[in-house]
């Protein structure tokens, strides 16, 4: 036999994928939540499309509205499919089959683990991507708020890792049912233990601010975004997947002694971060800004105003608003023009009314106060300082709804300003009032009640007014009343005429009703 | 030996050693304690148990509006979750091919695992505020229950519980909508409307009969190379 030298194969050289890598792809082609996907997603925007694309045009609501759909809607679909394939080898019969395998235990788990999270983050993603870009379509000022989307992005993996270990340790045919259901009633129902803004509970990925008020179309328009919680949520979500992956590769017959050390080390930095997490939670508190402060995790740079041009209305007495707030402007106008009409150019009349934001303060259990800081005019110029009722939690309003919420509480506030009317007011500066309200044909619906509103358990706050003073006018049927529409059946000349001369003395309460024209 | 020979053996006596034929009674409890144990019936007992107890023990506590609505609704479903979860057959095709009292078998134990189900919830509800009170349980659950059967039946008896699971999140939000309007009317989301609709209740009646005639008649389906 003669041996020959075999020449060198020339020719292409294919690389073949690492085995890592071809095990993903493998899991990624078998993978049960590729087929949950269109569930999730289907779910997501049941619930999205109606409550949170209905909701006004604002990034602040929007992407908290998205955080808390996400994280609810994704929930039982992604546990549920992560315990499923956590039990696949138990189900096939298989345990023994891969246990003598090449690959490592950890390395077969993960590879199942990371091909259920990314199907998972790709219908979230996917979700995320029309939500921004609808919402990118309509909003008239900002830009997305990033920190809602990566809270919700951060709860799949730990949602997977969850129902992954669940399906590995206890394989069965209820395993996956519970988990999910489990996943969903955790989530959803957790928040109940959240008493005030120092709660531990705020920690739940559900969590977007202060709790029962929900998504707040007045929060992080004027000032910018906290990221506080976001971080400490997230915080505790990557700690949570990395303490319950590690623990998953600790059981016996897990591979080398240094993947144990390895595991035990990645299980005990993933229960530190997600302790730290929680209590830092805890450490939360309502800012006047309507946000969750954590002062270990705050940045004192976030607490300054956001800049801004306003849009102005061409009303007697220019109504201007943040830009966020632009698609408003127009019903805002159409509803206080008349009134405007009826102080510009008074002695006391604002040059100016400017949408300012809205104070919070934290009450007892989860109620919040929201109201104006500070006097409702101030300035030189006079500037009265408005707080539209759509920057108030609670549904939302319609152009027209706002526009009657303008016209009953607002306006009648705005000239009761002017006119110094207010609970311990003259009878003169009620007759006065209600008579500029009759000059310009608006009859207020209900008297708003002094105190400041209040969101909390009771349901949303009724809609506010400018703050301040408020409107109380001349009961019908009243000796001022009668005063006021004989006051109101003046030409307007005459009227604004004799306002001119005695509002100072009005607005001192030295008019008696008699000495009205 | 042909045909005609063996007709002609003669039948063994019974003896002490022979097999005997037992009772028709005896046959009949002895495959319905192998059929329930095949399916896990003991083991879903013991979980709608468990989720009576969760939902008494929960109720206990103090609950917003929010949750006090929807807390009977989760455990409602995990109890439908878990009667589908006996849908599932370890035994596959041989089974399905030899045994001729299966459908009355799946018939019984899904009816009485439903009527444990709703007896079992309303009862951890006696005394308490149950929201919706016993017909809210039983429509909500049959309904949930039908769901999950014909999940059973479409997808395959272990990834039944898709359909209840995933019926829980638009029946939540549906409670949801009835004080954050525009709410959700449709009867076909039974858990948003009142206890005594009747559009509601004959929805959810109607998914409980198929599901349950489907699942009588054709079982769950099974996935290849999966044990139940």
């Amino acid at each position: 036999m003669t041996a020959t030298r075999a020449p060198a194969r020339s020719g292409p050289v294919t690389r073949r994928p690492r085995p890592a890598a071809r095990l993903l792809r493998l899991e990624l082609r078998h993978n049960a939540m590729l087929w949950m996907m269109p569930v999730a997603v289907a779910l997501f925007w049941f619930t999205a499309e109606r409550k949170t694309l209905a909701t006004p045009p604002l990034w602040s609501l929007r992407a908290a509205g998205m955080q808390l759909s996400a994280v609810v809607a994704f929930a039982s679909p992604v546990a549920g499919a992560a315990a499923w394939m956590g039990s696949r080898e138990s189900r096939r019969r298989t345990t023994d089959l891969v246990n003598i395998t090449a690959r490592p235990r950890p390395g077969r788990l993960l590879a199942t683990w990371a091909a259920t999270t990314c199907w998972a983050l790709v219908a979230y993603l996917a979700c995320l991507a029309v939500v921004y870009g609808v919402t990118a379509q309509q909003a008239a000022w900002g830009g997305p708020l990033w920190w809602p989307a990566v809270v919700a992005a951060a709860c799949l993996p730990a949602l997977t890792a969850l129902g992954f270990a669940a399906g590995t340790l206890v394989p069965g045919r209820f395993t996956a049912p519970l988990v999910a259901l489990a996943a969903f009633f955790v989530l959803a129902l957790s928040t109940q233990l959240i008493h005030g803004s120092q709660s531990y509970w705020q920690i739940s990925p559900v969590v977007t601010g202060a709790w029962d008020i929900g998504p707040d179309p007045g929060v992080a328009t004027f000032y910018a975004y906290l990221p506080d919680l976001p971080i400490a949520q997230v915080m505790f979500l990557l700690g949570l997947t990395a303490a319950v992956l590690g623990a998953l590769t600790l059981p016996t017959g897990s591979g080398l002694r240094s993947l144990r050390r390895s595991a035990v080390a990645i299980t005990t930095a993933g229960l530190v971060v997600a302790g730290t997490a929680v209590a830092l939670a805890g450490t939360g508190r309502l800012d006047a800004h309507g946000m969750i402060a954590i002062p270990a995790l705050h940045d004192a740079a976030s607490d300054r105003p956001l800049r801004y041009t306003p849009v102005c209305s061409h009303t007697a007495i220019p109504v201007c608003l943040n830009p966020a707030y632009a698609s408003y402007l127009p019903a805002t106008e159409a509803a206080l023009a008349p009134m405007l009409d009826q102080i510009a150019g008074l002695p006391g009349a604002p040059a100016r009314i400017s949408q300012t934001p809205a104070t919070y303060r934290q009450g007892p259990g989860n109620s919040v106060g929201i109201g104006l800081a500070g006097s409702s005019i101030s300035g030189a110029p006079p500037v009265l300082h408005l707080l539209l009722p759509v920057q108030l939690p609670g549904p939302a309003l319609t152009a027209g709804e706002l526009a009657g919420q303008l016209r009953s509480i607002t306006g009648p506030s705005i000239i009761a300003s002017v006119t110094g009317d207010g609970p311990g007011a003259s009878e003169a500066q009620h007759a006065v009032t209600t008579a500029l309200l009759m000059a310009a044909r608006v009859v207020p619906s209900h008297l708003p009640s002094p105190q400041t509103p209040t969101a909390g358990n009771g349901g949303p706050p009724p809609g506010a007014g400018a703050g301040g003073e408020r409107y109380v006018g001349s009961a019908p049927g009243s000796p001022g009343f009668a005063v006021a529409q004989r006051f109101a059946a003046l030409p307007a000349a005459v009227r604004r005429g004799w306002l001119t001369q005695h509002l100072a003395a009005l607005r001192a309460g030295r008019i008696s009703l008699g000495q009205l024209p | 030996m042909t045909t005609g020979e063996a007709r002609a053996v003669p039948a063994v006596a019974a003896g002490p050693g022979a097999p005997r034929r037992t009772a028709p009674s005896r046959a009949g409890v002895r495959l319905a304690r192998l059929y329930a144990t095949s399916r896990r019936v003991p083991a879903a007992v013991a979980a709608i148990a468990a989720c009576a107890l969760g939902l008494r023990l929960a109720l206990t506590g103090h609950w917003d509006t929010y949750g006090a609505l929807q807390l009977p609704l989760v455990f409602e479903t995990a109890a439908a979750a878990a009667i589908t979860a006996t849908a599932a057959s370890p035994l596959g095709e041989p089974e399905r091919v030899t045994g001729r009292w299966l459908p009355y078998l799946r018939l019984a134990a899904t009816l009485a695992l439903t009527a444990v189900a709703i007896g079992a919830l309303a009862a951890a509800g006696t005394g308490t505020h149950l929201a919706g009170g016993t017909l809210d349980v039983a429509r909500n659950l049959a309904g949930i229950t039908g769901i999950g059967l014909l999940c059973a039946a479409t997808i395959s008896g272990g990834l039944a519980w898709i359909g209840p699971a995933a019926f829980l999140i638009p029946g939540a939000y549906a409670l949801y909508t009835q004080w954050h309007h525009p709410a959700l009317t449709t009867p076909w989301l039974w858990p948003g409307r009142p206890p005594h609709d009747l559009g509601a209740a004959i929805c959810a009646g109607l998914v409980f009969a198929t599901g349950v005639a489907v699942i009588t008649a054709r079982g769950a389906r099974d996935l290849p190379d999966e044990q139940a």
